[in-house]
């Protein structure tokens, strides 16, 4: 089943400026449980291209299709609906309220879905066991590690089971150890729960561990090979 | 749990907010103490001038109040008059306009002819005696007068003063009255303007006695609009007229401060709103990255909206309660004890304010407050919420 299709995406900044054809048709089809790093070097338009797929921006031409509904048609407030509902988000950083713990960050976002209190809380206890944080429930975004914060941002995502995990960069600021650590939890989560991610990284290390990997250079897909781990 | 997050959000910046919930209690505050003052300048005006100028309600030849002159006087029986349901006592005075001259100097007043305990009952001339003493002696013609015409004549307590006027008659007749008291008036323009002597002399002296005006004072301020008509239908030849009616000045003077007061307060609040306007505008832009996140996943325009106001809004519920909370404390404290205006109560009593303030307060002052401070608060989130959903996560998320 394909959860993320994209077809000729083209993205322009500035068009009216100095353009910068951040990509230029890029035809992607991700399927579901796969494990895929968006590689290539800084300004091939990585993230460009996870914003677009995540519904945070709006390719200048181009389909795009995800979970088999074409996302383009959404208006802004109907796209926030979407993502909440549909994708998780790890960002490079900043990914958790600083005034909330570990717990209230993952229950956030059932929250504002509705789902109700003793589901949400048994599901964020279920989270915070799979990112091997039971012991910091409520420690607050400050009182963690990079690394910890990081596997939050996580749980967090999955609070809402959406359809696949966004993750743009999410290694970038961890040194190598927490960096081993996050990739074995994402890893694990994708081989026993079939959680499906779509990552960026620069990082080889990161990359050695992806099953996909698809290179962006210059906005085009220059790669997408299949690795066999 | 928006409510939650905005609590714990405000003390994210704790000098901020603590700075913000000060300035709304000092706001609060001073609309208090202001409200407070006003009202305790208006209450004592009303009553000094009801209770030792005015009286409650007053009767008069219908013609006396747009000409004052002698003939125009009360020929009615009035000796039932004490009798009417709610009245508690009455003066019947005889008026002169006319002249006082010392050897020194001479002013035009008004020679105000009195029952001495009756006139004490109604406006307790007594109570207002600086120096010697209120009628009862044996002395012959004696006179009260007011301090300020004791200063202009340059004259003292036990001299003589010449009382001039036109009589019944429209002769010029004349009286020399003995000082026996100096009286200190709440409003010195009444002051400078009235003495008093016994009645029998004045009738003496015009060689006739007439009633030109009664005072009426009632047992409840209240009950004035039932008696004022029922004292006019017994009366039907007289004029009898309230306080109000009396001194139209009482009703100017209670809606001026009133203006004045909303002035006050709309000065307070607007500064109160830019203060807020700018604090919430920083606390939204030090968050954007956060604010950009929290919409990437899903949180939409309208929760990310309450949550700046409920921030807002927190901050005047925190710093509103604490301000009335001081307000009624200063209000009570002075409220027993008086702020004395003395050093500039040369002025104020002119306009016939106390020299010592009582100010009070309304209970229905907290409600109204409470709402003013509650809008102010969300008028003054709404443009820092506004900029908050006005975001593009995108690039708010870049600027990481
Ligand atoms: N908001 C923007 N306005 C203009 N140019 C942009 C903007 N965002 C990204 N770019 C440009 O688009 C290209 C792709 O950027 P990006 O998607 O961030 O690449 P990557 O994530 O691979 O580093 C770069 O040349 C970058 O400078
Ligand atoms: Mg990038």
């Amino acid at each position: 089943m394909n959860v993320i299709i994209t077809k000729g995406i083209e993205k322009t900044y500035n068009p009216k400026t100095i353009p910068v054809h951040a990509l230029q048709g890029v035809d992607l089809t991700i399927k579901k449980g796969e494990f895929t790093a968006i590689v290539g070097p800084s300004g091939s338009g990585k993230t460009t291209l996870l914003n677009i797929i995540g519904g945070l921006d709006r390719p200048t031409s181009g389909y795009i299709e995800v979970g088999g509904k074409d996302i383009s048609k959404l208006s802004d407030n109907q796209l926030i609906d979407f993502r909440r509902e549909n994708i998780g988000f790890v960002f490079q950083a900043y990914n958790l309220i600083p005034v909330l713990t570990a717990k209230e960050n993952i229950e956030f976002i059932m929250l504002l879905q509705g789902i109700p209190k003793a589901q949400r809380d048994k599901r964020t206890l279920e989270l915070l066991h799979a990112v091997g944080l039971d012991d910091k429930i409520n420690k607050r975004p400050i009182e963690l590690s990079g690394g910890q914060q990081q596997r939050v941002a996580v749980a967090r995502a999955l609070a809402s089971k959406p359809a696949f995990i966004l993750a743009d960069e999410p290694t970038a600021n961890l040194d190598s150890l927490s960096t081993v650590n996050l990739l074995d939890i994402m890893a694990n989560l994708n081989m026993q729960e079939h959680i499906t991610f779509v990552f960026s990284t620069h990082d080889q290390r990161v990359i050695d561990r992806a099953r996909r990997v698809v290179t962006l250079e210059d906005g085009v897909i220059s790669s997408d090979v299949y690795v066999d781990q | 749990m928006l409510l939650k997050i905005a609590w714990k959000n405000i003390w994210r910046s704790k000098v901020r907010s603590l700075v913000v919930i000060i300035a709304i209690a000092l706001g609060v505050w001073a609309i208090i103490f202001i409200n407070g003052l006003t009202v305790g300048i208006t209450r004592a005006y009303i009553n000094n001038a009801v209770n030792y100028e005015i009286s409650h309600l007053q009767m008069h030849h219908p013609q006396y109040i747009e000409e004052s002159i002698i003939n125009y006087q009360i020929r009615e029986e009035l000796s039932d008059l004490q009798e009417v349901e709610g009245v508690k006592a009455i003066s019947q005075r005889m008026l002169a306009n006319g002249m006082i001259s010392s050897p020194k100097a001479a002013r035009g007043i008004v020679v105000r002819g009195i029952q001495p305990a009756a006139e004490n009952a109604v406006t307790h001339l007594s109570d207002l005696i600086i120096e010697g003493e209120y009628f009862g002696s044996k002395a012959r013609n004696p006179i009260i007068i007011g301090q300020e015409i004791a200063e202009k004549l340059k004259i003292k307590l036990r001299q003589k003063v010449v009382i001039t006027f036109q009589s019944k008659g429209g002769d010029i007749v004349a009286g020399s009255f003995r000082i026996i008291g100096i009286y200190k008036a709440k409003n010195s323009q009444y002051e400078s303007m009235n003495v008093f002597v016994d009645q029998k002399d004045l009738a003496a002296t015009n060689g006739e006695k007439m009633i030109h005006e009664v005072a009426i004072v009632v047992n409840d301020i209240n009950s004035i609009d039932q008696i004022q008509p029922l004292i006019e239908s017994k009366y039907p030849g007289t004029s009898v007229r309230n306080y109000k009616e009396i001194s139209p000045d009482i009703s100017l003077y209670e809606s001026q401060i009133q203006v004045n007061l909303i002035v006050i307060i709309i000065i307070i609040m607007l500064a109160l709103i830019f203060g807020i306007i700018n604090t919430m505008l920083m606390a939204v832009l030090e968050r954007i990255k956060e604010l950009g996140m929290l919409m990437a996943v899903g949180m939409n325009k309208l929760n990310v909206f309450m949550m700046i106001v409920f921030e807002t809004i927190i901050l005047g519920i925190v710093g509103a309660p604490l301000g009335m909370l001081l307000g009624k404390m200063t209000i009570s404290y002075f409220e027993t004890r008086g702020i004395d205006l003395s050093s500039y109560s040369k002025g104020m009593r002119q306009f016939g304010m106390s020299e010592i303030l009582y100010p009070h307060l309304e209970g229905n002052v907290f409600i109204q407050l409470a709402i003013a401070v509650l809008i102010t608060a969300m008028l003054a989130s709404i443009y820092p919420a506004y900029k908050a959903i006005k975001l593009r996560p995108v690039e708010a998320i870049r600027s990481i």
